[in-house]
């Protein structure tokens, strides 16, 4: 047994028994079990990782069982083991057991707590297939099975009908990016005859510079391939066109929003880009592709989070955008720099979601930010540990020192390396990465600013409200209402503290690993030594950009949210139509509800209305039951009970017959 | 050839007319004191007549069968096979009979002996081969028939229907007989040999007549459309045992015969009769089931209900092959059971002053009050309905499979669509009894012998009736390889 | 299988038969209900000239005993049909047909004794 056989099957079995007792017993029970589960995982995961960091471990494949054996498609249920995965494992079990743990207090007084937590576990198994995955469709299992989690866990408080209509969106954009995934596997099985990764990785360099012609149109095999693929990373990963679904998402219990929707699943594209880089760099086309919608999903993000008041909302864009600056770090070929950007990713932004989430708990579910301020003395550990979230995803550090936040590292790494890489598109992108982590700056710092700085604002919150029995009249100049914040449970803080050692240490530990190590990385991925060269050669000034750049969105925040609080209000209102572009999020879903909701319910209702009822139904069921109805109508007049009838009926079935013969 | 061997092999018919002779007297001199032990008597001589069918059938020295009587009687597996159902129909209607009669005092011996006369007669039905035994057997059954449809004198439902069915009876067999009358004329023979040696070289036109009135005239017996009218109201009418026995045994005897007769002397001349088999059998299908659908009668029902099944029976002898006659066998042993459980079930349904119920909106919410029995009818519907893995299913699959295998797809795809109309009111009885609110007309338990019939029926349609199929199988693939090796 | 185009002729005539008597029957009908007035009473309607109502209903039942008796006549009736041409030819016949015969009438006793007993044979 492998510890690999634990770490994933683990949390499946806590899942299956945890989700079958359910109610039946206690939910500490399914609690302890699925936590203790996790955090077994967790550890198994960190004695699994430190070898190959050491440098000590090689990759490996562990078989599980055969799987399908049909004609030229065959392929076995295996773990695969190396870098890459050991890598997710880490990030996935880490943040999973720490989430688990926090859930404990956040969902204390729900009553569903056990379906909550087999979810979890579920969750976590389905992410752990998708990343030990040694062939496509094991991949596109695990997949599927982080969607329907997804699908389940935002889903979870079924009778809001917000949540409702925000799992259903989560899981019908993802099929489209899933459709598109689903393409890529069938051609790749159709033009290298196997889904087995290694063995596709293998072939690819050979098939560079194919051509098919599809419509007419003569077109590289290995592009087509990749790109259907990346719609599929773009649809889990919520980049530009198919992102509509994450901010929505924050319907979900905020313990998922640290999870699913910052740490793991969302990453799953980044994750899968690099898992088939090797493939990816015989496709330029595909990689410019990548690499810019990356960068426009990196910029479009960052300006909607800078107008949001939703806390959550803001946590949630600024997930968009950092998945932005992977996917363009991948697309420019530092497969690196985006899974290291994507590990340090993990523990901050997994840091700002439960921080938020310990800020709303105190905070009696309200989510709006207007409706806080200065918290920072009432629940001071959450500051601290937000404090280091902050700045760790704007990315504090000082590049002549060799010291600096988690983010430092790994953004800073892709900036340089777009600037390094050179091309059009990588220019675009680095220019795109630098302002938005000006932009990253500022909303992170207006949160913080809106949430533990200024005066209470709380009586305005019908939440606090509810809580303190007052109206704001009756409150008067106490804008506190009364209200008592208290700081978390032990349980959510733990969480909170471990995460943040990850958020400071995390880039300054790893970083000389996952940038500058071919070794570390052992072929897992596509590595490219002289772009990390011409990285660290960039000029100085470059360097500093994302610092500068981070001072002054620091700048403007404090300004705007500290100094001169009416200062925002008043651009918003003379900048009217650009605020009110970003505010309404670029008007995607206004965009998509003409384009492709409304006329697919008007497809939907003439296939319904036209189609089913007035074909189908009238001439199929309904004309059946007709003609049946009747023929019993007929039936009963002819069964008339008078014996006269029915010796003629006889009769004329005889001469019938026999005529019919002579016929 | 000798009387020996001809006795030897009518022994059922012969061991079942001396012990009708002997009850008859018993029943004359005791008077009505004697029905039990006459019933009881009774069971025994089918029961004796159906062991010893069963040696002739499973002897490998009669593997062959042997002609009686200078060639008008014929011993083979098929004949035996048929006998065999219509000995343990007949049974399992007897033992079911008497409680029915307990409210109204009207059970005399004189009934088991009808059974028994009429049982004589379709044993001669399936085991002639000359029309003038098939002519005496069937008026043999028949009479017997139209006495027990009447049987309850004081009910004048049972009374009209023994009219009916006698009126309409007798116009049936004036057909076939003249039908025979032609084909006599035409071939100058009786004997199925002869007729099937004298129609090889071609039909005249008389002869055709007479084929089209012979079958005519067996229409009529086994209810198939356009001959079908009086099956509703003779089912409805006569005592609900009555009817479950006209639905069973006379049902496997008729239809037995007309294969026979369809298949050995005219056998011939298949193409001449197959698209009347087909209309009649599409329009059985049809029509049982569009009848059934509106019926609030169960009794009527299960009439419509047995149209219906004729037709997909019918199928099997459009195909004219062994495979189909086969399946029509399988069909029939699985009909039968069928048949004989539901009425069984029926027959059980009473109210609290031990009165007869049979109307639809009185089984509502049987469930709740009778678990078993409601089970033991909804297995029954099902199976009718043709749904796996219950056995009806099974027997439809191998007739549809015959008619598939003898490029008939048109007509089997036909009748698979108009079972569908069928599964129709079968399951609306279920509906009815498990999802309506109770009625709480029925009341009391069944007796012991309705419930043994009721069981072993419902097992017997139970998936566990494949572990007989092994049996079923090999049975009527002889009673098949026989009716094909005599022509 | 018949050629009946032989019969063509007559199939013709006949129609031509049926047209012309359906014109000569209903057209007078016709022309009168449109020329003439119509008002019917009882009077015009009820029989006249030829016949009267009946007295009472032509059907009238029977005893059932007479049925009864002539089912039982039949049955001896034929017993009879039967012995005469088996007595003529008993000597081709021989053994086996006089014992057919004996297990004819054994059954026909059978069924009269059981008729005496059950006291068919009985008018009151």
């Amino acid at each position: 047994m492998h510890p690999i056989h634990f770490i994933v099957f683990l949390p499946l079995l806590a899942a299956i028994v945890g989700g079958l007792t359910n109610k039946a017993a206690p939910a500490v029970f399914t609690k302890g079990l699925t936590t203790g589960a996790l955090f077994v995982a967790a550890v198994l995961s960190w004695m699994v990782f430190l070898p190959f960091v050491a440098g000590t471990a090689e990759a490996q494949v562990v078989p599980v069982l055969q799987w399908v054996q049909s004609g030229t498609l065959s392929f076995d249920w295996a773990l695969r083991v190396d870098t890459l995965t050991a890598v997710m494992l880490v990030v996935i079990t880490t943040v999973s057991a720490l989430v688990h743990l926090y859930s404990w207090g956040y969902m204390e007084e729900d009553p569903d707590q056990p379906r909550f937590f087999a979810y979890l576990s579920l969750f976590t198994f389905a992410m752990l297939m998708l990343v030990t995955a040694d062939n496509l469709v094991q991949m596109f299992f695990g997949w599927e099975g982080v969607g329907l989690a997804s699908y389940l866990l935002i889903g979870f408080w079924f009778k809001k009908p917000s949540a409702n209509a925000a799992a259903i969106k989560a899981f019908v954009v993802n099929r489209v990016g899933d459709l598109g995934f689903m393409l890529g596997i069938f051609g790749t099985f159709l033009v290298f005859g196997t889904v087995d990764i290694p063995r596709i990785l293998e072939m690819a360099p050979a098939m560079s510079g194919s051509d098919i012609t599809f419509m007419g149109m003569r077109l590289y095999t290995m592009d087509i391939l990749c790109i259907l693929l990346f719609i599929g990373a773009m649809g889990k990963s919520a980049q530009l066109g198919l992102h509509t679904w994450l901010p929505d998402a924050m319907e979900g219990p905020t313990p998922v929003s640290a999870l699913i929707h910052a740490a793991t699943m969302v990453t799953a594209g980044v994750f899968m880009v690099c898992r088939l880089s090797p493939m990816f760099e015989t496709a330029p086309v595909a990689l410019g592709v990548v690499t810019f919608i990356g960068a426009a999903t990196c910029i479009f993000a960052a300006t909607v989070g800078t107008t949001q008041w939703d806390i959550k909302r803001v946590i949630a864009y600024s997930t968009c955008s950092q998945l932005g600056y992977m996917f363009f770090a991948a697309g420019v070929g530092a497969y690196g720099a985006a899974m290291f950007h994507l590990f340090t990713h993990a523990f901050f932004k997994a840091l700002l979601f439960l921080g938020a989430g310990s800020v709303i708990h105190a905070m009696h579910h309200e989510q709006d930010m207007r409706y806080y301020g200065g918290l920072r003395k009432h629940i001071p550990l959450t500051f601290y540990a937000m404090l280091a979230g902050t700045l760790a995803i704007t990315g504090l550090g000082v590049y002549h020192l060799g010291v600096g936040f988690a983010g430092f590292w790994s953004k800073d790494a892709i900036i340089e390396v777009a600037f390094a890489r050179g091309t059009e598109v990588a220019s675009f992108a680095f220019w795109m990465g630098v302002f938005a982590a000006l932009l990253t700056s500022f909303y992170s710092w207006r949160l913080m600013f809106l949430t533990f700085w200024g005066k209470p604002r709380w009586i305005e919150s019908e939440h606090i409200q509810h809580s303190v029995h007052k109206t704001p009249e009756q409150a008067g100049e106490d804008t506190t209402g009364g209200y008592h914040p208290h700081e978390s449970p032990v349980s959510m803080l733990i969480p909170l503290g471990v995460l943040t050692v990850g958020a400071i240490a995390a880039g300054q530990v790893f970083a000389p690993a996952f940038l500058d190590s071919a070794d570390f990385w052992d072929g897992s991925i596509f590595y490219n030594e002289p772009l990390i060269h011409a990285m660290h050669g960039v000029p100085v000034l470059v360097k500093y950009a994302a610092f500068i750049v981070m001072l002054l969105g620091f700048v403007i925040a404090w300004y705007g949210y500290i100094r001169n609080t009416a200062f925002p209000a008043k651009v918003a209102e003379q900048l009217g139509p650009v605020y009110r572009f970003l505010y309404n999020k670029w008007y995607f879903d206004e965009l998509y509800d003409r384009i492709f909701v409304r006329p697919a319910f008007w497809i939907g209702r003439q296939l319904w209305q036209r189609g089913d009822v007035g074909i189908i139904d009238r001439f199929g069921p309904n004309g059946a039951a007709w003609v049946v109805e009747r023929g019993v109508g007929v039936a009963k007049r002819v069964q008339s009970g008078y014996l006269t009838s029915y010796a003629l009926i006889m009769l004329l079935g005889l001469v019938a017959a026999v005529t019919w013969i002579l016929m | 050839m000798s009387y020996a061997s001809s006795f030897y092999f009518t022994l059922p018919e012969v061991i079942l007319s001396l012990s009708g002779l002997a009850l008859l007297m018993v029943a004359a001199f005791a008077g009505k004191a004697s029905a039990r032990i006459v019933t009881i008597l009774s069971v025994a001589a089918l029961f004796g007549a159906g062991i010893f069918t069963a040696h002739l059938l499973s002897d490998p020295a009669f593997a062959l069968g042997g002609d009686a009587f200078s060639g008008v009687y014929r011993m083979d597996a098929f004949g035996s096979y048929a006998k065999i159902l219509i000995y343990l129909a007949t049974i399992g209607i007897l033992m079911v009979t008497q409680r029915y009669f307990d409210s109204t005092g009207e059970y005399r011996p004189e009934y088991p002996v009808l059974m028994i006369f009429g049982a004589v007669g379709m044993g001669m039905m399936v085991s002639a081969v000359d029309l003038m035994t098939l002519y005496l057997g069937l008026e043999l059954s028949s009479l017997s028939s139209y006495v027990l449809a009447s049987y309850a004198r004081s009910d004048g439902r049972s009374a009209e229907a023994g009219l009916k069915y006698f009126v309409l009876g007798a116009l049936a067999s004036g057909i076939l007989l003249y039908g025979m009358s032609l084909v006599y004329g035409f071939t100058g023979a009786t004997d199925y040999l002869s007729i099937l040696a004298a129609m090889s070289d071609g039909l005249s036109g008389g002869m055709l007549f007479g084929l089209v009135f012979v079958l005519a005239g067996l229409a009529f017996k086994i209810s198939a459309v356009p001959f079908h009218m009086w099956t509703p109201d003779v089912y409805e009418g006569a005592p609900t045992p009555v009817t479950a026995f006209f639905a069973t045994a006379p049902k496997v005897a008729a239809i037995a015969l007309l294969m026979r007769v369809a298949l050995d002397p005219f056998g011939a001349q298949v193409d001449a009769w197959r698209q009347i088999v087909i209309f009649s059998a599409l329009a059985s299908i049809v029509v049982g089931a569009l009848g059934a659908i509106g019926q609030a009668n169960l009794k009527r029902l299960l009439a419509y209900s047995s149209i219906n099944n004729v037709g997909f029976i019918l199928i099997g002898l459009a195909a004219g092959t062994q495979a189909g006659a086969g399946a029509m066998l399988v069909y029939l042993a699985f009909y039968v059971a069928m048949t004989l459980g539901s009425f069984v079930a029926v027959l059980m349904l009473r109210d609290g002053e031990g009165r007869q119920v049979e109307t639809l909106a009185d089984i509502a919410g049987l469930s709740r009050s009778h678990k078993g029995l409601a089970l033991c009818l909804a297995v029954m519907m099902f199976s009718l309905a043709g749904i796996p893995p219950l056995m009806g299913f099974w027997g439809k699959f191998v007739v549809f499979r015959a008619a598939v295998d003898a490029d008939l797809i048109l007509l089997a795809a036909v009748g698979i669509a108009a079972s569908v109309i069928g599964a129709f009111y079968y399951l609306k009885i279920v509906k009815v009894m498990y999802f309506d609110e109770p009625a709480g007309v029925v009341a009391g338990k069944g007796d012991a012998a309705s419930w043994v019939v009721l069981a072993l029926t419902t097992l017997f349609v139970s998936p566990l009736g494949f572990l007989l199929t092994i049996w079923l199988g090999n049975w009527t693939n002889r009673a098949a390889a026989a009716l094909f090796f005599a022509a | 299988m018949v050629d009946l185009s032989q019969y063509l002729p007559i199939l013709l005539f006949l129609f031509v038969a049926l047209a012309l008597s359906a014109a000569f029957v209903f057209l007078p009908m016709g022309v009168s209900r449109l020329t003439g007035t119509h008002n019917p009473d009882a009077e015009k309607l009820s029989e006249y000239e030829c016949g009267f109502p009946a007295f009472e209903e032509p059907r009238s039942q029977f005893d059932v005993r007479f049925y009864l008796v002539a089912i039982l006549f039949i049955i001896f009736d034929l017993e009879a049909a039967f012995l005469f041409p088996w007595a003529v030819s008993l000597d081709i016949t021989g053994w086996a047909g006089w014992i057919t015969m004996m297990v004819f009438l054994f059954e026909l006793i059978v069924g009269f004794a059981y008729a005496w007993k059950v006291g068919a044979l009985e008018w009151e």
